[in-house]
This record gives structure tokens, C-alpha cells and sequence, in this order.
């Protein structure tokens, strides 16, 4: 899924006074404790998304299993940077709008998070996880019993079908594009249902049976439709482009009122059957949200937890880096956190069709100063796990290895990369790095600087306005060497990690693939590891195929990035999901 | 952020703008200036601690060769010891020890003595080059347009409304990117000097209306009066009327002017630079200090506090010291 720009700092500027009248109520200042002793009461590790396993019909069966000491009713607030920008299940791929769908959009599989962390991909609309017979090609899902929607009429295939079918029309370009290209018959032209045309691909069989029928095998596409982009929409209330602002609710909730960039409110949804759902507990009656809450603000706001903020969760706001070091030292505080490791990696791209030279790519790996990077952005529980791998430890397969000492130097190894830069024969290339520029990555473009030019690089710094900077980056004939970004896999196998970022077939201006990268051998061996079906196998292929590409140095992989967040005293139930990485709304409850 | 309009000046020197002669023996006005102004204490005090700063900014390079560190070497990421995993100084107060006077740097860890010595600089650089240009400018065009009068008044006047109303902050985020691709290739880097002289440029350009409208006003109601017109009759040339007539009744409103000016544009670079267009890292800036501080008061208070204290000082030392000069100059305004 698509990564958000870094966070940009806006820290109002305060009034020099104004400052010092507040400094002097402050705890003293400086010193702390080198390392701290607070262990995380849950590991990042045991939440990893790696141990998903598929379930059966019997786990896919409501309702789902009760929080200990959960009560209904009450009102969950939730507070956070920005406002929901698309509600239209056709058109989300990013994590914050999934959280939000959870809560009124039901797909046909969804992921069960249990007590322990531990993923089961189950049924959601369907009986179970889906069946396939021919090793991925064709699938056939079963529709539950009493399945409806916010008007109390049934969900039927019909709508599901729909549903499959709009992702094709012109309106909805934002959403995912795996199943748009799986899909479609070959050499067929397809604009969505509209005008009357229908996808003999997608096959209503009867009111309760769906087949899907690939056009490749895809072992795990029983995966792929647990992502909200394939959510249900009901036929007969498609207001298409105005869907966006009112979807029609399958979930426990209905949208009451949204109000844009200030407030969302949610109601009951009394047509929704708990007895139907093995995931969604919907204790709490109302959910209040509100946006424009910068992650300052919100992390301040849940520290002095005063009236309706004690009763406050947030889906994607972090502890702000500034807070950190208070919150980590506070013994209260740390019971009110959620942490785990997201499937977000992030990583600099070196730009293959400018730094041409496999050596100079991997001096550049070697010489990056992570360690100094990282503690700038608030040290692993504030950003994340040093990274030297594509794929993240969240997905299925995932094999740790360390080719450029990214792990056991994250300071940087200067000389190692002055020898590579001897051997390609150029001891002194020229380095544009382009960066956002958000205070933050101000200073952390100074440290990069400082690090490359230890290894002899000629560093020239680019900052880029933070709200076109993917613009400025996407452009296949950008002037720039080197700059960031991160990508996160759609469901936890290695395909969604690989395929779109480094098949040099799917290079083209505006696309993830950053860096440009183009091997004709990691090109094939990416088609044979897509059509592998057993889980494990295809796991050990894209691990392999990981390492294949990190020897050609197209990245320098800089975190696995982690989530550290708070929320207020008021609530129960409120858990960190592996595979959005934000905070999981739907076991949390008001406590009495 | 905008710059505040500046407050309107106490009515002007009295007609003929020389002081009453103060006893019997013959002074210059320039001299009984200086005698009433080295009686303020106050004003002295503030003459001194504005100097300070100036010599400060000026001596930077030798502070720090005395000193022994340097504004840009990261040393709590050089050396072990010095910062916790949060990038936060391990010694209490900031980092403060016998090395690092005023502390460390959270995150890159640099010292914080010579990212103040180094910002002033910048900022002293920019806010008094900016606030020469724009008094001067302001005070030739206030003066021309106010005595000559008539068309060139007009279209003079037209031009300060345009400018007045023009949102500037705004306008210099969308100039910034347009003189960098002017002026540098995408693969270099923007010079500091360039960012330095577009930063004066534009607060000059946006800070003379202000000072001219003044004036205008001032020499429209000074024009008329009998001195003027003696002069005129005399056979004065327009040139010699405006400098040698009418500006030397107009310093008081001018000082008090560039005084107010100078901290406001320290403030309003350091608005700019926080917005990513004015001077950016590695540049050491006062504003950006500030800023940052104001960021991780909570964690490490004494980085906060420096730089703070200092631009209190001295923005409080600029403003008493323009009062001072003003009642010197102009015995009648004192309280």
C-alpha cells in the first residue's frame, strides 16, 4: 500500500516569550537515561504478521470472540492528523482509510486479530476463506446467511459482483490494482458496469455462490480480497463519485455525518447481525472523530487525559518524537501505549538510470550514517527496526540477511565504502540527494551529508516541497540520485513487497517503482515466484529473490518501521494490527 | 509570518528642528545630542549590550577559534557518551560540561555555544543589511513623494498601497523556487549567498512602503511651514531643501523606525526559515534555534533558554536604545 509523505512537523512557532513563560514551568531540563529499561510488554516480533495462517469455516463463524471485561455502549472519540479523503472502498489503498472502513465495510475475507496478536485470515461476508482447485486460477467464495445492508435488504452476489466490476470505471483510480489486472479477460478493454456491460470473469453463480475466474494463478487471492480497495458496494445504492462521501454500511456502523477536514460521526447500524461476524465486537454505541489534531497535540492531549480525551483513541497519530524520551520514562503512561512493528519498510532509492555503477550504489549503502538517521526521528521505538532487506519480517518467508553490514555498522562504514568506491574507479562521484523538506528531515538530510561525505561522496542537497514531493520524485527523467520513500505490503506474502517496486517491466512515470530498477533476470525470477502455490515454497522464492536484488544494490533499505502510539485511560480493548500498522478499532470498548 | 505594522511615531520635532540652546556657551546640536544621550544611563547600557552582539556577530570565526569547536561538527554523533538513544545530552542541563559551554544539541548533537555565535551572525547579517536598505529606500522615496507632490505623489502613493497589501510571506514561498530555478541547476545546490540576498531583497522590498507612507505624511505637513519657504525663496534647490531642510527634522520618526524594524525582521527571517524558504540547514540561524527549542522544551529546557535569553536581550536592548537616541534627539518626547 501507498506509504504517506512523512509526517511534516508544524509546530506553531511560539512567541520567544511566550516560550520562556512556559519553560519556566517545566520539569528541568537534559539528561536522561542512556538506554531504557522499559520493556515493551509486548515485542514487536510476536505481533509480526508472519504468523497469519488461513482458518476455517468454523473460525469464520460470529460472533466474534468476546474482549475480556468489555461492556457495550458509550462513545469512543478518536482524534487525528487528517480527514478521510476517500470512503469509497474502490478507491482506498492506504492504511488510515482502512482502519476507518473497518468500522461500516465488510469484504469477503477479513483478518481476525486474537488476544496473543496472532492473524487468521477468516470469512467475512463469506463462509470461509475461499476454495480453490486448480492452484489459484479460480476461486469460489459462499455468502453468509442474514448478511445485510444499513437498509435491512440482503447482500447478494449481485452486489458483489458490482462491487468487482466498478473498480474498473474511471472514477475510482486510486484503489489497489491487483484484482483490476487479474480480472480482466486477455486483450479485453473494460470500463465498468455502467453501461451495461458485465465481466464474464466474475461469476454470480446464485444468490450465495461467487467464482472468480484469474486469468494467472494466484495462490493467495483469498488475501488480496481482505484488502478494503474490494469491499462490498451495494448495487442499487451506487451513487458512484458521490459514494465517496457517503458509502452504505455493511459493518456495525453507519456514517450519521461528515463534516470535511473537522468531524465524522458514526451510529449503529441495527441491521448489522453480530451472529455474522467473527471478527467485529462494535461494543461502544457512538464513535466521535475529529481531524486537523496534529501528533504534538493529540500526544499531548493523551498525557494530560482530562474529560471527553480519557474516553480518545487515535488510529494513526504516533507519540510525537519530541514526547518520546517522557512517555517511555512514565510507568502510567506506558499501560496506555500500543507498539508493534507495521509492514511498512522504508528505504532510500537510488536512482538506476542516473548511478549506473553497481559499486558506487553499494558504497553508498555502506557509507549511510542509519544509526544517527534513526536517532534523529526518535530511535527504534519512535521510527522502527534498522532494515537490510526488502521484505519486512511482517511477511510470510521473510529471511534476515545483512550484505553491506547494515546491521552490525548502522553508524556507517566509511572505509568499506571508499574500497568500492576505488574499485568502480570513481573515488569521488557527485550525490544529489533530494528530500522532503520538513524540519525534521532538515536536520536528518544534515547527518546523511555528513556520513556520505566521509566516504569521499560529493553530496549536493535538493529540499523538495513536502506536498509535491512524490510528483517531483515520480518523473522518470528527475534530475536526482538519490531520495526516500517506503512501501508496505498489501497482504502479508512476499508478492505485494516485490512485484510493483522492482519488476523493470513496470517502470513508468508516477509508479513505486522509484529507483528505476531493471534486471531481466530479477524479471523472470519474479514470474516464476508469483506462480508458486504452496504458502512455504512461495515464501522461500520471494525471500531468495530478495537477496538476488539487494546484490544489485537498487535501495538502501533504512527501517522497518514500527508503531508507538497512545490512548486515553477511558478505554479498553484498544490493540496495535499487524497488517495496517495503526491502531485496531474494532475490540475497543468504553469502560464503565 | 507578517511583519507588525509598526506603531506611528510621536509628532515630529518641533519647526526648525533645532533644540533650544541649552546655557550660554555655543554648542552644536550634534554635541548636546551626545551630552543628553551619555546622561541616560539606560541608553548607554543598551548602547553596550547592542555592540556586544554586533561584536559577537562580527568575531564569530575568532570566538571559535578560541573557543575550540566548530558550529557544523556533529560531535554527540562523533563521539560516544554524549547522547541517550533518544538523541537527548546525557549530562543534566542540556549537556552543559566544561567543553560544550552552553550544552549540546538535541539529535545531531552540535555545540550549542557556536550554533548561537554563528546564528547571530546570520540573522544580524540579514536583519541589518535588510533594515540599512529599507530605511534608506524608504526614507528617499517618503521625502520625494511627499515635496515634490502632485502626479509622482500619486503614482508613488498607488505603489506603496499595492505593496502594503501584498501578502509577503506568501509571496516569498512562491519566489524562492522560482529564483532557484533561475539561478541553479538542478543538480547543485542552492548557494547560502543567494538565499541571504533573496531573503534581504524581498524583506526590503515588502519593508520600505511602510517607512516612505510615513514620511510622505511627515513632509507634507512640514513643506508648508514659513522655514521651508524661506528656503525656497532663497533660491534652494529642491535637493538641498529635502536634505539639508527637511530631513534633519524627520530622524526621530526615522529611528524609531529602523529600531522597531531590526528585531522585527530577526523575527520574520526566522518565520521564513521554519516555512523551508529562508536560510536553511547546515546555516546555523537564531530563529530556527528558537523554534527548535520551543519543540523539545519538555525533554531538555536549557536549549530553550539560550538562545531565548539572548534575543530577549537584545530585542528588549535595540527598543530601549532607539527610545534613548530619540528623546537625545529630541529633548521634548521625554517622559
Amino acid at each position: 500500500m501507498r506509504y504517506p509523505r512523512k509526517r511534516a512537523v508544524t509546530a506553531v512557532a511560539t512567541l520567544v516569550a511566550g516560550a520562556l513563560a512556559l519553560s519556566a514551568c517545566a520539569q528541568g531540563g537534559g539528561g536522561g537515561p542512556k538506554t531504557t529499561n522499559a520493556a515493551p510488554t509486548r515485542t514487536q516480533d510476536a505481533q509480526a504478521a508472519s504468523k497469519v495462517k488461513v482458518g476455517t469455516a468454523e473460525d469464520s463463524k460470529g460472533p466474534a470472540a468476546a474482549e475480556p471485561g468489555a461492556t457495550k455502549g458509550g462513545t469512543v472519540n478518536m482524534i487525528d492528523r487528517d480527514d478521510f479523503t476517500h470512503l469509497d472502498p474502490a478507491r482506498i489503498w492506504l492504511n488510515y482509510y482502512m482502519t476507518a472502513s473497518k468500522l461500516f465495510t465488510r469484504q469477503l475475507t477479513e483478518y481476525k486479530l486474537a488476544q496473543d496478536g496472532s492473524l487468521t485470515l477468516v470469512g467475512d461476508l463469506a463462509t470461509d476463506a475461499g476454495t480453490t482447485e486448480d492452484g489459484g486460477k479460480t476461486w469460489k467464495f459462499t455468502l453468509k446467511d442474514n448478511i445485510k445492508w444499513q437498509d435491512g435488504s440482503p447482500i447478494t452476489t449481485a452486489d458483489i459482483k458490482h462491487s468487482f466490476e466498478r473498480i474498473y470505471a474511471d472514477f475510482t483510480p486510486e484503489g489497489p490494482p491487483y484484482a483490476e489486472e487479474w480480472l480482466l479477460p486477455e486483450g479485453k478493454k473494460y470500463k465498468g458496469p455502467y453501461d451495461g456491460e458485465h465481466l464474464d470473469t466474475v461469476e454470480a453463480v446464485d444468490d450465495k455462490t461467487i467464482v472468480f475466474h484469474l486469468n494467472s494463478p494466484h495462490p493467495d487471492f483469498n488475501f488480496t480480497v481482505a484488502m478494503t480497495g474490494y469491499g462490498a458496494v451495494p448495487k442499487k445504492h451506487d451513487t458512484k463519485e458521490k459514494y465517496d462521501k457517503m458509502p452504505f454500511s455493511s459493518g456495525p456502523y453507519k456514517i450519521v455525518s461528515h463534516v470535511t477536514d473537522k468531524s465524522m460521526d458514526l451510529e449503529r447500524n441495527e441491521h448489522w447481525d453480530p451472529a455474522t461476524d467473527a471478527i467485529r465486537n462494535a461494543y461502544p454505541d457512538k464513535w466521535h472523530m475529529e481531524f486537523g489534531v496534529q501528533a504534538l497535540q493529540s500526544t499531548d492531549r493523551f498525557i494530560a487525559d482530562n474529560g471527553a480525551d480519557k474516553q480518545t483513541l487515535t488510529f494513526h497519530n504516533p507519540v510525537a518524537t519530541e514526547r518520546i524520551q517522557q512517555v517511555v520514562g512514565d510507568p502510567e503512561l506506558m499501560k496506555r501505549t500500543v507498539q508493534g512493528l507495521t509492514p511498512f519498510t522504508t528505504f532510500y532509492n537510488i536512482n538506476n538510470s542516473r548511478v549506473k555503477d553497481v559499486k558506487v550504489r553499494q558504497a553508498l549503502i555502506s557509507a549511510f550514517p542509519m544509526q544517527q538517521v534513526r536517532q534523529l526521528q526518535g530511535g527504534e521505538l519512535g521510527i522502527g527496526k534498522f532494515a537490510s532487506t526488502i521484505i519486512s519480517p511482517t511477511v510470510l518467508g521473510h529471511e534476515p540477511f545483512d550484505l553491506y553490514g547494515q546491521q552490525t555498522k548502522p553508524q556507517g562504514d566509511p572505509e568499506k565504502a571508499k574500497k568500492l568506491l576505488a574499485e568502480a574507479g570513481q573515488p569521488n562521484p557527485t550525490i544529489v540527494y533530494a528530500y522532503n523538506q520538513t524540519p525534521t528531515q532538515e536536520k536528518v538530510t544534515v547527518a546523511i551529508k555528513t556520513g556520505l561525505e566521509k566516504a569521499g561522496f560529493k553530496v549536493v542537497t535538493k529540499p523538495l516541497n513536502p506536498a509535491t514531493y512524490y510528483d517531483a520524485i515520480g518523473k522518470l527523467d528527475n534530475p536526482y540520485d538519490v531520495y526516500w520513500s517506503g512501501w508496505a505490503t498489501d497482504w502479508p506474502t512476499g508478492s505485494t513487497a516485490i512485484t510493483l517496486t522492482y519488476d523493470g517491466r513496470k517502470i513508468a512515470a508516477q509508479q513505486p517503482n522509484y529507483s528505476h530498477f531493471n534486471d531481466p533476470d530479477v524479471n523472470a525470477a519474479i514470474d516464476k515466484a508469483s506462480a508458486i502455490v504452496d504458502p512455504a515454497e512461495a515464501g522461500k522464492a520471494w525471500a531468495a529473490l530478495d537477496k538476488m536484488i539487494m546484490e544489485k544494490a537498487p535501495i538502501i533499505p533504512e527501517f522497518y518501521q514500527s508503531y508507538f502510539g497512545l490512548y486515553g485511560s477511558g478505554l479498553g480493548g484498544v490493540k496495535f494490527h499487524p497488517v495496517t500498522g495503526e491502531q485496531y478499532p474494532n475490540d475497543v470498548y468504553v469502560k464503565q | 509570518m507578517t511583519m507588525p505594522a509598526p506603531a506611528l511615531p510621536e509628532a515630529s520635532a518641533a519647526p526648525g528642528g533645532r533644540p533650544p540652546d541649552a546655557g550660554s556657551v555655543g554648542r552644536s546640536p550634534g554635541r548636546l545630542t551626545w551630552m543628553r544621550f551619555r546622561r541616560d544611563r539606560t541608553g548607554v547600557l543598551s548602547a553596550f549590550v547592542v555592540l556586544f552582539f554586533f561584536v559577537v556577530a562580527l568575531a564569530a570565526p575568532l570566538i571559535s577559534m578560541a573557543y575550540g569547536n566548530d558550529p557544523y561538527t556533529q560531535y554527540g554523533q562523533e563521539r560516544e557518551g554524549l547522547l541517550n538513544e533518544f538523541g537527548y545530552p546525557l549530562l543534566p542541563n542540556g549537556g552543559i560540561s566544561g567543553e560544550f559551554w552552553f550544552g549540546l544539541e538535541p539529535g545531531l548533537g552540535r555545540d550549542v555555544f557556536m550554533l548561537l555565535v554563528y546564528g547571530i551572525r546570520t540573522s544580524l547579517l540579514i536583519a541589518a543589511a535588510a533594515t540599512l536598505l529599507t530605511t534608506l529606500i524608504g526614507v528617499v522615496v517618503g521625502l520625494v513623494a511627499g515635496y515634490v507632490g502632485g502626479r509622482t505623489d500619486y503614482l508613488i502613493g498607488r505603489g506603496i498601497d499595492i505593496l502594503l497589501s501584498f501578502p509577503s510571506t506568501l509571496f516569498f514561498i512562491a519566489f524562492m523556487p522560482v529564483v532557484e530555478s533561475l539561478f541553479v541547476s538542478p543538480r547543485e545546490e542552492t548557494p547560502v549567498w543567494l538565499r541571504t540576498v533573496s531573503l534581504i531583497t524581498v524583506l526590503t522590498l515588502f519593508g520600505w512602503a511602510t517607512i516612505a507612507r510615513l514620511l510622505r505624511g511627515q513632509v507634507l505637513s512640514l513643506r508648508e511651514r514659513e522655514f521651508v519657504e524661506a528656503a525656497r525663496i532663497t533660491g534652494a534647490s529642491p535637493a538641498r531643501i529635502i536634505f539639508k531642510e527637511l530631513l534633519p527634522n524627520l530622524w526621530t520618526p526615522i529611528i524609531i523606525q529602523s529600531t522597531l524594524l531590526l528585531p522585527a525582521f530577526v523575527t520574520a527571517e526566522a518565520g521564513l526559515s521554519f516555512l523551508g524558504v529562508g536560510i536553511i540547514e547546515p546555516t546555523p540561524d537564531w530563529g530556527r534555534l528558537i523554534q527548535r527549542g520551543a519543540e523539545v522544551y519538555r525533554d531538555d529546557i536549557t536549549f530553550l533558554l539560550f538562545p531565548g535569553v539572548s534575543l530577549v536581550i537584545f530585542v528588549l536592548a535595540f527598543n530601549l536604545l532607539g527610545d534613548s537616541v530619540r528623546d537625545a534627539l529630541d529633548p521634548k518626547t521625554r517622559r
